[in-house]
């Protein structure tokens, strides 16, 4: 059960960049998954590979339901503020190692588009193999390396700008 | 094998994970080497790979799961407690139980005299169950003393009765006992007897015969018994 929380959670906070959002998703994902459970077949894939395809279907109705609320107010402007409140208040990973490099990637990962995001955050962060990713996406694996790769390279790219060389 | 910037790209994936042919991983490192933005690209992208998979998740909050289990299990949980009691009620040894108590009740509620019809929404208020509980303590109480003075009485006749002396200045408040032809009183002890024989005493000390009590009160009435004692 922590083990799928933590993974949730991961999945939600890397997504949203927000711990409120991420906390308040995760508990949604689980009451979707406790809600649904009847209709889980084990041929569909793994019980994990499911709870992401629910996470990630929620993740995209909140991106969808908080695009107005980005649109007014500049990214640009709310991230750094967004990352600054969450590391004075939870910061729960500045704790782990590379706490700095986890903020700095979570600034990149907010510049990426969705899409791009997801699928990095998928394979990267989440260590799910391409197949899963397929099943989670509901797009063909080559759509799904595609996005990992120019993932990859634009959030290298952000990254270099913010000044940040995890080489 | 013609490649470029734009090979390299799209294929820096499979060379990061390992899965380009000899050829195509021939061509991309000697691409890299003679270009410096796709070998800087590769080394950044690459880098960036190996930290983010050495990333530490990020700690969840510690209520997290507390909550999910109280958002799932909680809901569950009062469902399963109707679900739980209802076979519990309806087995036919437990519903034969509730209606003996039932059927106990009501007798128990006949016999007090108390009928459920008579009862009105007042005398379910607090202020009132207090002062009929009060009352029926006091009331239960002075039966009790009642009962404890009246046995007190009876023993009190009984052991006067019991230490008197013989009844030689009593005779004539007493009736007379005629002596039976062929039987001479010669000795004290005959007369005693005879007295005893008048006066019968109670078999046990506890539990005078009906007639017994009768003939006791009638003789302690005789001795003047104060009545302070009743």
């Amino acid at each position: 059960m922590r083990r799928h929380t933590r993974r949730v959670y991961n999945l939600c906070y890397r997504f949203t960049g927000n711990a409120a959002a991420a906390e308040d998703l995760s508990q949604d994902v689980f009451l979707r998954v406790y809600r649904t459970l009847g209709s889980y077949q084990p041929q569909y894939g793994a019980f994990a590979t499911w709870l992401t395809s629910v996470a990630r279907n929620l993740l995209v109705d909140h991106y969808r339901r908080t695009r107005r609320d980005r649109l007014t107010d500049s990214i640009e402007d709310a991230m750094p503020q967004l990352e600054e409140k969450h590391s004075m208040t939870r910061a729960p990973d500045r704790l782990a190692e590379g706490a700095e490099l986890s903020a700095q990637l979570q600034r990149g990962l907010a510049r990426l588009s969705p899409e791009l995001r997801e699928a990095v955050i998928l394979r990267d962060l989440q260590g799910l193999e391409y197949n899963e990713i397929r099943t989670v996406l509901q797009v063909p694996e080559g759509t799904v390396k595609s996005r990992i790769n120019r993932g990859r390279i634009e959030l290298a790219r952000i990254l270099g700008e913010m000044g940040v060389r995890p080489t | 094998m013609d490649w470029n910037c734009i090979t390299t790209e799209e294929r820096l994936i499979d060379f990061l994970d390992g899965t380009l042919a000899a050829e195509e991983h021939a061509a991309f490192t000697s691409h890299t080497a003679a270009c410096a933005s796709c070998a800087g690209m590769v080394a950044r992208v690459g880098g960036l790979v190996s930290k983010m998979r050495q990333a530490a998740p990020v700690e969840e909050p510690p209520h997290l799961v507390s909550k999910i289990l109280a958002g799932t299990r909680g809901p569950r949980g009062r469902e399963r407690w109707w679900i739980g009691w209802a076979p519990l009620i309806w087995q036919p040894r437990f519903a034969m139980g509730l209606a003996t108590v039932a059927a106990s009740l009501a007798i128990l509620l006949h016999a007090v005299g108390v009928t459920p019809g008579d009862l009105k929404k007042i005398d379910y208020r607090p202020a009132s169950l207090v002062r009929a509980g009060n009352r029926q303590v006091h009331l239960s109480y002075a039966r009790c003393v009642k009962f404890v003075n009246d046995l007190r009485v009876v023993y009190e006749i009984e052991s006067r009765i019991a230490s008197s002396p013989p009844m030689g200045d009593q005779t004539e408040s007493v009736p007379a006992v005629q002596p039976r032809p062929g039987h001479e009183s010669t000795s004290p002890d005959s007369n005693t007897r005879d007295k005893s024989q008048s006066y019968p005493r109670p078999s046990r000390r506890g539990a005078p015969q009906g007639s017994e009590l009768a003939v006791l009160i009638h003789a302690s009435l005789v001795n003047n018994t104060p009545r302070s004692l009743l």
